[in-house]
């Protein structure tokens, strides 16, 4: 089936294994290849773009030639790589004279930027490539019932019309995974809100206020867990439930996706890093 | 915050449209005009629901004025997550979050740039990943207990060249 070129992104590899692994067990068994990027450079979302358009263009251009150097789509798994490249790439294949004065930058190397190739977000992969059908014909182990709330990612669906992943005031690919998987999807009050995350390199204090806001309004729903699709957002979300603020709480295990996918399609908790999450999800990837 | 927060400072002016005619050319920049100022933005918005000193609504009516100074000086701008929650609501298509950015890129231009934002970007324009400091011994323990390769192989070259071009000059004081 279908091949992509992986990149990981800068946190995802170092703060977030287990999410990578976890990636790559999951698409395996579901068909897609997944080709490791090497010699590839941050894509200057957030701090690189509130200082320099141009240089933010520049960084996520050369991860989109590098693709094309391999001959292959690119496939991103963290919600602001994802929102960064597919808004330089729209901006790119929208304004030539910006992408000839990347080209010429990115000719130094030998790379070039022609547009043929695609990017796309982990949710893309499930729901396009892979599809609804050919998950739920992989599921061997079902789970029975466990309640779960989705997170989506405020760069993974927003803007909607450039990212073209999911519908983004109702999104619902995390959703339908769940409940393919034999979970049950649950609802929450500011579902779409932010998990606080682009806060912390400004205002670490206000960033957990928000963590911690989306965090009560799923606790309201009594679920088990949260399922992410980025692992800024998974991060974010574990961490603000620790801390003096938060001491006697219950802590709700937050997984990523083929976290939790994983195990349903009969792969092995090791091969998904699932001891190595700060919140154990054990009990419900068990159920 | 440490160049920044100079916003007391009484700055006379009077209103005009000068700092939006250099905002609308900015890409997203586009629209601001279009702003109506209903409060769409500051309704939708988690910062301004945790925070009182953080109104979107206002920061594009200070643009709308002709506040420049003012604005540029701010750490408002910097506080816009750019989650575009407020986007996707805005009946207008004002992009809010293209609008900030661009008011960031000015502002760093003049000086103006967090502390934290600084380190961040001296660290990436250096290293071209965000977190080499943070790859330790133990978590190239786990990659390997994932089997995942250990040697991730970052490029430094490209994002020197493309500091030396774009940066270099605009992240001073």
């Amino acid at each position: 089936m279908k091949e992509f070129a992986l990149y990981t992104g800068c946190t995802t590899p170092v703060r977030l294994p287990s999410y990578e692994a976890s990636v790559k067990a999951v698409l395996s068994r579901l068909g897609i290849t997944l080709v490791d990027m090497s010699d590839a450079n941050c894509c200057g979302a957030q701090y690189i773009e509130s200082v320099s358009h141009k240089a933010f263009v520049a960084m996520s251009a050369r991860i989109l030639a590098l693709a094309e150097k391999m001959g292959l789509d690119l496939l991103t798994v963290c919600g602001a790589c994802s929102g960064s490249i597919k808004t330089v790439k729209h901006e790119l294949d929208h304004d030539k004279k910006l992408r000839d004065e990347i080209n010429a930058l990115l000719a130094e190397e030998g790379l070039t930027y022609t547009g043929k190739y695609e990017v796309k977000h982990l949710l893309q992969v499930f729901a396009e490539d892979i599809g609804y059908e050919a998950i739920r014909e992989a599921i061997v182990r079902p789970y029975k019932g466990v309640r779960l709330s989705a997170h989506y990612g405020c760069h993974v669906t927003r803007p909607e019309e450039i990212v073209q992943v999911d519908d983004a005031e109702n999104p619902t690919i995390i959703d339908k995974i769940i409940e393919i998987a034999g979970g049950t999807a649950v609802d929450y009050v500011g579902k779409t809100r932010c998990c606080g995350g682009p806060m912390l390199g400004v205002d670490p204090i206000l960033a957990s206020r928000i963590g911690r806001d989306k965090i009560e309004n799923i606790r309201a729903e009594n679920v088990q867990g949260i399922v992410t699709v980025c692992e800024f957002c998974n991060l974010q979300l574990t961490q603000v439930q620790f801390g003096d603020e938060v001491e006697g709480l219950d802590k709700i295990p937050v997984i990523t996706l083929p976290q939790f996918l994983g195990p349903a399609l009969g792969i092995d908790f090791d091969s998904l890093g699932i001891s190595m999450n700060r919140i154990s999800p054990q009990p419900v990837l068990q159920g | 915050m440490s160049d920044l927060g100079q916003t007391e400072d009484h700055i006379e002016h009077v209103p005009n449209s000068d700092f939006t005619k250099e905002i609308e050319k900015e890409p997203g920049g586009e629209y601001i005009q279009r702003c109506i100022q209903c409060g769409m933005c500051t309704a939708s918005c988690m910062v301004a629901t945790m925070t009182e000193k953080y109104r979107p609504r206002k920061l594009i009516q200070q643009i709308l004025l002709g506040m420049r100074e003012e604005v540029l000086r701010s750490e408002l701008p910097w506080l816009c997550m750019t989650c575009r929650q407020c986007e996707e609501r805005c009946q207008e298509d004002v992009s809010l979050a293209d609008i900030f950015r661009a008011v960031r890129n000015l502002a760093a231009k003049e000086g103006h740039i967090p502390d934290t934002v600084r380190g961040v970007v001296d660290k990436v324009m250096e290293d071209g990943w965000m977190l080499k400091d943070g790859y330790s011994d133990f978590i190239e323990d786990d990659r390997d207990d994932l089997g995942l390769e250990t040697d991730l192989k970052w490029n430094t070259e490209f994002v020197r060249r493309v500091k030396k071009r774009y940066i270099d000059g605009v992240n001073k004081k």
